[in-house]
């Protein structure tokens, strides 16, 4: 086992940041950190890499107890951090060039490894620039590169992609992607639902300072009632009694705006063709038809009852 | 070596700013000193005050002997007997002093009474005293005389008087050395590097320190397999290393101006004394780096401390000329120590355990002033990262 966590708590004053929080991470997976802000996620994070001292609860990282002096255990992680964490005053060569000497004295091998990172973010054309002339996406791409030049078994992403331009984010994404493929065992933090789906094996869901939910993304959906969502464009929404379609087998709940109908339903079979029979028996005419499946919002929404963004 | 490293690149990357302090400071210095220039020395030269004797007593070998006496010492001005004349000659500085010689002054004296001499003077004038002296010394003679051998007569004693007052001291000056033009402008050098010490000193430090103390920094240095104690004692070689560059190449332009001068004594001691001084500063600037959040305040504390200590230690205007109780505070800064060190090393023309004890306490309380404030700074790091 690549982490292993049991009981964690963290307390700030009154405040539990974190409350019984355990984890497991595997050889070679992706794991994935959902939560919204404040769900204490960046304070896991912290406390597994002895940033922050706990209160209680236990931290192995390959098998070892994990502390501030456990450095032949930091030899073999990489950590990007939420903030970029480079030096203003060197270029993007010598920011990788320092972090990656932390880890690697021999300059020799040093050398191709920095040179290897730079080609792997993607920062070849910027190599001389300060990062003050680096776009916020080519700003976060060093320091990924600067998190990963050493080539770590572990790779701790604390959302890595704030504030990131949508290209620029499918790159980073598309790159974490490739260092799990070519071995590295990686743990990402993110708000963003849609990153984590992309890229993760396994998806651990936070609320409050717990995990509230953790397996794979077709996992946490089969754990909750919602199925689908069905969106329909009504051609004449005033013929609609909306109670009648609340009624329908498996809807969970409608909603009416303007043209647009909105029907929640859990699993089964033929949800559509059942609202499309009932509409075409009350003379509705229909515009737009889509169906969506439930997203990891509604498995937020179904266990804390409020949304993953609020 | 990484934070070594990146240490020097920090300061290199802020080379401008203190190249700036460097070259502007280091010509400023090079300028003022130049345009020093010392007194020079003037031998002593024995000066005759002009005096009007006037004998009310007549005519004896006693009064007679003071006048050929006081007449080798001063110019004997033959004014008239007249209260007003003697005024105006007073007045117009034809005379600086007015002897008058009262009736039965020889008697008196012969006889061992007390006798007192009618004086007028010049306000204020040195020379006064310089006459007093003489005459003071004549007549103690003359009771001497009087009191031990009171059978002399007048000519044995008038003789014995001239033989005596005849006797000179011989003075020699005990000397190893003569004062060199250079050590008084390389004073001046040294104090106004002081300025420039303290200013390229904070701002290379703090710099540095800004960065490395920046949170997201730190904690991404804390995830290294470095430790701790290995990063700090990198970053304490990196300030040492700066501070004593800078310090070789501000002593480097002495050596430039003033040669061979600077393996003298005095030389060498004002480069012990300013060496003392960098460590020093250099223990005030990693304080000052600690608790510094921007640029900004960087560079007003560099000025405010730069030239606030400079001025009232003495860097621009001399002590001397300074307040007590601008010295009294100046006296909490190891800049008034520092320059009180380097003005004793000029101004000593040979070096004794006198003043190189006072030399070496002035040094030793700068030395003291940096192990403080490095005592206060450690307790400082310790305690913010308790509170972390």
């Amino acid at each position: 086992m690549v982490i292993n966590v049991k009981n964690l708590v963290k307390r700030y004053g009154n405040l539990i940041a974190l409350d019984h929080f355990n984890l497991e991470v595997q050889e070679g997976e992706i794991l994935g950190l959902l939560g919204p802000n404040g769900s204490g996620k960046t304070t896991a994070i912290n406390c597994i890499l002895s940033l922050l001292k706990y209160d209680k609860g236990t931290i192995e990282i390959y098998d070892q107890p994990m502390s501030p002096e456990a450095y032949a255990i930091k030899r073999n992680i990489g950590v990007v951090m939420q903030n970029v964490a480079v030096f203003n005053e060197l270029t993007v060569y010598e920011n990788i060039d320092y972090f990656c000497g932390l880890y690697v004295s021999d300059k020799q091998t040093r050398k191709k490894l920095v040179a290897e990172a730079i080609d792997f973010v993607g920062l070849n054309d910027f190599k001389k620039f300060y990062p003050k002339k680096l776009s916020g996406g080519l700003l976060r791409r060093l320091n990924i590169a600067c998190g990963i030049a050493h080539k770590p078994k572990l790779i701790i992403l604390d959302e890595p992609t704030v504030a990131v331009d949508p290209q620029s984010r499918n790159n980073i994404l598309e790159g974490i992607m490739e260092l799990n493929r070519q071995g590295a065992t990686i743990i990402y933090t993110s708000h963003y639902m849609e990153e984590i789906e992309q890229i993760c094996s396994r998806i651990a869901i936070m609320d409050k300072g717990k995990i509230i939910a953790m397996g794979t993304n077709e996992d946490l959906k089969k754990m909750i009632k919602s199925g689908e969502h069905i969106n329909l464009e009504l051609l004449n929404p005033e013929e609609l009694e909306l109670s009648e379609i609340k009624s329908l087998p498996h809807v969970i709940s409608a909603e009416l705006t303007d043209h647009q109908l909105v029907v929640k339903s859990s699993r089964g079979k033929n949800n559509l063709i059942m609202i499309l029979d009932h509409l075409k028996d009350q003379n509705i005419g229909i515009g737009k038809i889509y169906s969506e499946p439930p997203t990891l919002n509604d498995v937020f929404l179904e266990i804390t009852g409020k949304e993953l963004r609020d | 070596m990484q934070v070594y490293k990146a240490f020097f690149k920090v300061i290199l990357k802020n080379r401008t700013q203190i190249l700036i302090y460097l070259v502007v400071f280091m010509a400023l210095a090079l300028i003022l000193s130049g345009a020093y220039n010392p007194p020079q020395d003037t031998d002593f030269t024995k000066v005759k005050v002009n005096i009007a004797f006037i004998n009310d007593d007549g005519d004896s070998q006693l009064v007679a002997g003071l006048k050929t006496y006081l007449g080798e010492n001063a110019n004997l001005v033959a004014i008239p007997d007249d209260t007003k004349k003697l005024q105006d000659a007073l007045f117009f500085r034809q005379v600086e002093y007015i002897l008058r010689v009262p009736a039965g002054f020889t008697e008196d004296m012969l006889n061992g009474k007390e006798v007192q001499l009618e004086k007028t003077t010049v306000p204020d004038s040195t020379s006064n005293i310089y006459m007093d002296l003489l005459i003071n010394k004549y007549l103690n003679t003359v009771k001497t005389y009087t009191t031990y051998l009171p059978g002399l007569s007048q000519d044995e004693l008038s003789q014995n008087l001239e033989k005596d007052l005849a006797e000179q001291s011989e003075v020699t000056m005990i000397s190893n050395g003569t004062h060199s033009i250079y050590a008084e402008k390389s004073g001046y050098y040294f104090n106004y590097l002081s300025y420039s010490l303290f200013a390229i000193l904070i701002l290379g430090v703090c710099s540095v320190m800004l960065v490395f103390n920046d949170t997201d920094l730190k904690r991404r240095n804390l995830c290294s397999p470095i430790r701790s104690a290995n990063m700090n004692m990198q970053m304490v070689l990196g300030n040492i290393s700066f501070a004593i560059l800078t310090w070789l190449v501000l002593i480097s332009a002495s050596f430039i101006m003033y040669g061979s001068f600077m393996f003298t004594a005095t030389g060498l001691l004002l480069l012990l004394n300013s060496f003392v001084f960098t460590l020093a500063v250099l223990s005030i600037s990693y304080l000052i780096g600690n608790l510094v959040k921007s640029r900004g305040a960087m560079s007003a504390i560099a000025n405010v401390f730069a030239l606030g200590t400079s001025f009232i230690s003495g860097v621009f205007v001399p002590q001397e000329l300074l307040g007590a109780n601008v010295l009294t505070i100046a006296s909490f800064t190891p800049t008034y120590w520092y320059v009180k060190a380097n003005n004793e090393i000029t101004a000593a023309v040979s070096f004794n355990t006198d003043n190189l004890s006072s030399i070496f306490t002035s040094m030793v309380l700068v030395l003291a002033f940096g192990v403080a404030v490095l005592g206060v700074t450690l307790v400082l790091i310790k305690q913010r990262r308790v509170e972390s």
